[in-house]
């Protein structure tokens, strides 16, 4: 499973983690309490030209950017329709601000660094009995697993096919579940094997 | 078992089988109309593993996603997502697990007809009214709708979330008969 982070150096790359998160909270909870249209305005000409001073690393995240573009033209028409194109307005020019920036985030952060800002922030948690160590391993194993039944599903997808010539669909989402609670029992016996709890 | 070893597993495995469920391309039922799988996957959580483990691995599925991870259905993922009109029902996908599974726990599922049918009842309290709930809630806020509207919008997937309670029931109905010594609903 290939993470959305670009290995293509730019400038934010150098900003840290803890930094860049704490920098997009404030702006999502500031943008979420103001209607001025120029405020925005300004917000979100300064999120493009950031977004786009990130060069050709934006093309990872050509998907990303279809669909804001695709809930912004919707959403924009929708208010245009009933009349009220200040909402629209508004309501785009936030969404484009806060979408952009967590995408920039996302192309520019590696995975294990966010993962420590998390479980720098779950560690509050560790008090009340939920261990912030564990979201770690349960990644690794998720990640691990998501790969396997992936293969697992064509699997019996390409045997029901063989069997009656059509697509499984839903006849092998039961299969495919028992399948991986069975599994679920296996790793956990290893687990406990190997982690002794 | 050891209980700490298995709620890891089940957590981290059925993780994995939502984000599984955004790789599948969309099925198309008899009738021709097509579905995505991961809102079958909250409300499969819920039936499956109990409302506590459910939303741990709908917290686990949804940070993996925040890290960056493009695990949602047509390949999104990141922090961009929260943000977007439809972040109400990614929120809502863990309450939602949660009342599932807590329903769940609650109603008979000693045969498999009746943890079927147990089945069918929770996912659509959980899996679909809370879900829904959380989405009107987010269409409000982020995209500016009034209640109205956001509640007309979000009518729309009710008749296909609809099918998704009733293929829960089918698959906790096999799980029901193929494992019998498992606790449904935790």
């Amino acid at each position: 499973m290939k993470s959305l982070y670009s290995e293509q150096p730019t400038w934010l790359h150098a900003v840290p983690a803890y930094a860049k998160l704490a920098i997009l909270a404030l702006l999502g909870t500031g943008l979420f309490f103001t209607d001025q249209l120029i405020a925005l305005s300004v917000s979100s000409l300064v999120c493009i030209g950031l977004f786009a001073s990130l060069g050709r690393v934006t093309a990872n995240a050509k998907p990303l950017l279809m669909g804001l573009g695709f809930a912004s033209v919707l959403i924009a028409a929708f208010h245009l329709w009933m009349q009220h194109p200040v909402l629209a307005a508004i309501t785009v020019l936030r969404l484009v601000s806060t979408t952009l920036m967590g995408i920039a985030l996302t192309l520019t952060t590696r995975y294990s660094d966010l993962l420590h800002v998390f479980e720098h922030v779950l560690s509050p948690l560790n008090r009340l009995g939920i261990s912030s160590e564990r979201l770690a391993l349960q990644l690794a194993l998720m990640l691990r697993f998501t790969e396997h039944f992936f293969i697992l599903w064509r699997r019996l997808d390409d045997a029901h096919r063989l069997r009656t010539g059509k697509a499984g669909g839903f006849k092998i989402l039961a299969p495919l579940t028992i399948q991986m609670l069975v599994s679920a029992r296996h790793v956990a016996d290893t687990l406990h094997v190997r982690l002794r709890r | 078992m050891n209980t700490s070893s298995l709620s890891v597993a089940l957590v981290s495995l059925f993780a994995a089988l939502i984000a599984v469920f955004g790789l599948i391309p969309k099925i198309d039922l008899p009738l021709g109309v097509p579905i995505t799988l991961q809102t079958l996957g909250v409300m499969l959580a819920g039936c499956m593993l109990g409302p506590k483990r459910a939303l741990q691995a709908l917290l686990l599925f949804l940070a993996a996603v925040a890290l960056g991870l493009p695990l949602l259905s047509g390949g999104r993922g990141g922090l961009g997502v929260f943000f977007s009109p439809a972040s109400g029902y990614l929120i809502g996908w863990p309450v939602g697990a949660l009342v599932t599974g807590w329903v769940m726990n609650l109603l008979p599922t000693h045969a498999p007809r009746s943890a079927a049918i147990s089945a069918f009842m929770a996912s659509a309290l959980g899996g679909l009214l809370v879900v829904h709930v959380f989405g009107v809630v987010g269409l409000v806020n982020i995209a500016n709708l009034s209640w109205e509207q956001a509640i007309m919008g979000t009518l729309v997937f009710v008749p296909g979330d609809l099918i998704k309670c009733a293929l829960c029931a089918t698959v906790v109905h096999t799980v029901a008969r193929g494992l019998p010594d498992w606790r449904l609903g935790g």
